[in-house]
């Protein structure tokens, strides 16, 4: 499949305008993550059972080409015909040979991806045979020429009344908008389908190496009946969906359907080792036939990734759709701006590799890198971070776009890069007011409208910060402070409380000058060489000041420091040293002081205040490196505020980085939400850990709610200090 | 008629099961809108069955043969009812499209998700528990094991050739406005007879 000429900006549009699927995600992404987990009530661990999928699979891909022979070997001696079919031209070929061999006239399809992936259904009505799908919703996308908007409900973003509409056009007759007696209808339309068709096609949930069967779970029926009812079944089944042993499909059935559909199991699971008996009618008399079984191995790109030291990871996707249930972009877009059959963070990455590159740049950006969906995947893949790393191969095949090769020559220029954010100081003072600009040069004031973007601060950090530490005589740490470009040129009072925090614990703090931004923007954008120039900038850096310890007070940067320079720089021997060794100093500012305060008996988690606070969990601070308690303690511990918990207080504020900037449309109703529960907490003040979270909920609050404050951790406990000291 | 495994109760034994895991397989089958009936004995399923017939008003009943159903009696009472019964393979073939309920038995039940496990190798087995809007099935409330895990143990020791099926409720759609509605392909009802003693006089 080549790549299209789509106009993605179009389409998002287009989809931000549907009421109706709109209305519809927005409903399903409230109930899921509840339904999700009473579904896991009686998994005793859900953690050790997603691990077990993902060793399961990853065991698997590891020996991928011993497993799918043992699987072939099997299947084959058990008497079905197996055909391992490169891609879809192989596929289709020997799938429309067959059909002519056998005269089959009439095709009953049980939910394929592997198919859809190949447009399968187009070959076979071309070549005059005739195909329906059976799943009530694939049907109904079928009659409508929709393409599935979600892997699991194909049809989630029509309403009854759409749906009355398509089914009165197809049947001919007027149907009312009732679903059980829509759904009655599709049943006798489709159970003549089922009786009279010449051939079955499935897809396979799994398939086992040590007999060769395929498994299959299904809620309608449909699955059954396409395996029972046609004298020849033809099942499709990726390479990825092979497992070594029955056993091993145990985790798989434990958490595919309570991830899908919140069920314990599905209505059917039906495991088919080898043909099994059919009814055939021979003159007037029903006799039992053995039937005819192929299975059709597909690979179609399966085989590269599985080769593929990164890639190897989408051997772990049940194809249970958790990720897009839980992504805040999928909620308001739905699947088709995807463009393809598969869907959401995952579909961007099968369909990079199943259809091609070209494809994968015009969606990338649709991940906003929450990681929500890895919290919930059962096979634990990261699906953010193969996106990056698919942004970086996508930068080094294609080239980064003209404009953005530009920004990151400037931002991977320190120097430029501060010398221009000095300018831009000056130069934006026509339109701010106070902190906040409220109106902006006709060509940016889409991204302002109902949000306030922030000004550049007249004096940067950097150059006030010696003046204002008071760092103590003899401090038991010396400290190096990364603040990120957001504290030192936005936000620079944020960083002087940061400096006053860590003083008042009897540390002190110095601010090499020659650090630059972390190089998260750039490498978000798959600049990966310009961010390990940013890297090993910082790194030598803050060598040069030998500190006892790092501190960030944005999750962002110091998951930079901790994780990403490491990585990037694992080729090089002596930079990978020295990135690891500095990495181990580096510390996350709210868990690092919560931590201090707890060893000098200055927590008190009474909660006592009376000024109502909530917390914002940032995306990367929770689900990166794992802080939510820690701040929570430090904010019951303070004197003026309770702490009250906001509903989907981890949920992304839309912020997410050039995101948040470069798709306001998406950002937007992303940030409205949060604004939203904000709202309905009560709370007079918002706590967040994270400079880049603060920018879009000040600027959402700013327009919105300008009465409710948004203040850094470290604000806070500034203020405690003054407090504290004033009363002296 | 085939089998995938032809006697289930000493494979049965080789892991862990019994009747202390009823109350959840009842639990989660019920979850599932599955109707659960437990009996002492077979002829009690008589009367579950008669029942259903009356209520449904059913002219017709397909069944694949299987022991608690004979020790039942149940197929001369649907006879003498006036009632159309088909036993055969190929009278199956013939009539399960139009049949008003298909009545078959299930070698055990799995407490964690409230399914049942149908060695569905034969075709007939298949026939009479996806064409008629009613399904019953027949298990001895004995053999429940208490999840997944350990039905696969089981599935591991005999499953070399055939078609294996967990049954969980009716048939179910969701996919219009996510509204969960029962009977699409399969059949609306599912009824489970759970009885309590053995269906012959051997292993207990």
């Amino acid at each position: 499949m080549e790549s299209s000429n789509r106009n993605i900006q179009k389409e998002i549009d287009e989809k931000l305008k549907d009421e109706v699927l709109r209305g519809a995600l927005g409903r399903f992404s409230e109930a899921y993550p509840v339904s999700r987990l009473k579904a896991y009530e009686n998994v005793e661990d859900i953690e050790a059972l997603r691990d077990l999928v993902k060793k399961t699979k990853m065991d698997t891909v590891a020996r991928i080409e011993e497993v799918a022979d043992q699987f072939v070997a099997e299947a084959t001696k058990r008497g079905a015909k197996v055909f391992r079919a490169a891609d879809g031209a192989a596929l289709k070929k020997y799938l429309i040979d067959l059909c002519k061999e056998k005269g089959v006239k009439r095709i009953v399809k049980s939910k394929s991806m592997a198919s859809e992936e190949i447009h399968l259904n187009k070959d076979l009505t071309e070549a005059g045979i005739r195909v329906r799908e059976t799943d009530l919703g694939e049907w109904i996308i079928g009659i409508a020429g929709h393409r599935p908007s979600h892997m699991v409900m194909p049809a989630i973003h029509l309403n009854r009344y759409q749906v009355a509409g398509y089914f009165s056009k197809e049947l001919h007759t007027e149907i009312p908008p009732d679903i059980p007696f829509m759904v009655q209808t599709a049943r006798k339309n489709l159970r003549e389908e089922f009786l009279q068709a010449d051939m079955g096609i499935s897809g396979a949930n799994f398939g086992v190496a040590e007999n060769g069967a395929i498994g299959l779970v299904t809620n309608e029926g449909n699955g059954r009946l396409t395996t029972s009812l046609p004298p020849i079944h033809v099942a499709i089944i990726g390479y990825e969906k092979l497992i070594p042993t029955l056993k091993d499909a145990v985790p798989i059935l434990r958490t595919l359907p309570r991830n899908a559909t919140c069920q314990l199991m599905t209505s059917y699971m039906s495991m088919i080792c080898g043909p099994t008996p059919v009814m055939v009618k021979k003159d007037g008399q029903w006799i039992e036939q053995e039937k005819e079984l192929h299975i059709i191995l597909f690979d179609n790109g399966r085989l590269k990734a599985a080769h593929d030291e990164k890639f190897k990871e989408i051997y772990q996707c049940v194809r249970c759709a958790s990720c897009l249930n839980v992504c805040p972009v999928y909620a308001l877009v739905g699947g088709h701006v995807y463009g393809h059959v598969y869907a959401g963070g995952i579909g961007a990455i099968l369909t990079a590799f199943l259809n091609s590159m070209g494809d994968f740049e015009k969606i990338n950006e649709l991940c906003i890198g929450c990681r929500r969906c890895t919290e919930v995947c059962p096979g634990k893949i990261n699906i953010p971070g193969l996106i990056e790393e698919l942004r970086i191969r996508n930068a080094k095949e294609n080239g980064l776009p003209f404009v953005m090769r530009n920004i990151f020559e400037v931002v991977g220029n320190r120097k430029l890069f501060h010398s221009l954010l000095r300018v831009a100081s000056i130069g934006q003072k026509p339109f701010q007011s106070g902190k906040l600009i409220r109106h902006l040069p006709l060509f940016l004031s889409g991204l302002a409208k109902d949000r306030s973007l922030p000004t550049i601060a007249p004096t940067p950090l950097r150059d006030s910060i010696d003046k204002t530490a008071k760092n103590p005589l003899t401090p038991t740490k010396k400290i190096a402070f990364f603040s990120g470009c957001s504290l030192d040129f936005v936000y620079p009072e944020t960083g002087q409380a940061v400096v006053k925090v860590l003083n008042d614990l009897n540390m002190s703090v110095v601010f090499p000058q020659k650090q630059s931004c972390c190089g998260k923007p750039v490498i978000g954008f798959g600049d990966i060489e310009t961010t390990r120039k940013m890297a090993k900038e910082n790194i030598a850096a803050f060598e040069a000041e030998n500190p006892d310890l790092i501190i960030a007070a944005c999750p962002t940067c110091a998951e930079m420091w901790k994780h990403t320079y490491p990585e990037i720089l694992a080729e090089d021997p002596a930079w990978s040293e020295r990135a690891k060794k500095i990495a181990d100093k580096v510390r996350e500012f709210t868990s690092f002081v919560a931590e201090e305060y707890e060893k000098a008996g200055r927590l008190n988690e009474a909660n006592a205040g009376k000024k109502k606070l909530t917390y914002h969990d940032s995306c990367h601070m929770r689900r990166v490196l794992g802080i939510f308690k820690e701040p929570r303690k430090l904010l019951r511990s303070t004197s003026d505020y309770e702490l009250v918990e906001m509903k989907d207080c981890d949920k992304c504020c839309g912020m997410s980085g050039a995101f948040g900037v470069k798709h306001a449309d998406l950002s937007m109703p992303i940030l409205s939400q949060k604004i939203t529960n904000i709202k309905d907490s009560e709370a007079e003040v918002v706590a967040v850990g994270c400079p880049a979270c603060m920018m879009q909920i000040r600027g959402g609050l700013d327009k919105q709610a300008p009465n409710i404050q948004v203040k850094h951790v470290a604000d806070i406990l500034a203020e405690e200090l003054d407090k504290k000291k004033k009363k002296e | 008629m085939k089998k995938v495994c032809e006697n289930w109760e000493p494979v049965l034994q080789t892991t862990t099961y019994g009747a202390e895991y009823f109350a959840e397989f009842e639990a989660r089958a019920k979850q599932a809108s599955a109707e659960i009936f437990r009996v002492n004995t077979a002829g009690e399923a008589k009367e579950i069955i008669m029942n259903l017939i009356k209520f449904t008003n059913a002219k017709k009943v397909v069944s694949v043969e299987n022991p608690l159903q004979q020790a039942s009696g149940v197929n001369d009472e649907i006879r003498s009812a006036g009632i159309a019964l088909y036993t055969s393979q190929a009278d199956i073939a013939e009539h399960a499209e139009t049949a008003d309920i298909g009545i078959s038995g299930v070698e055990f039940g799995v407490a964690e998700t409230g399914s049942v496990c149908q060695d569905a190798y034969a075709i007939e087995s298949r026939l009479v528990s996806m064409l008629p809007p009613i399904h019953v099935v027949f298990l001895p409330s004995s053999r429940i094991v208490p999840g997944v895990e350990q039905a696969f143990d089981i599935f591991s020791q005999v499953f070399h050739h055939g078609y294996l099926s967990f049954i969980t409720g009716p048939s179910r759609t969701a996919d219009i406005e996510r509204v969960l509605t029962i009977g699409v392909h399969g059949p609306s009802r599912f009824i489970i007879i759970a009885v309590d003693e053995p269906a012959s006089g051997g292993v207990a």
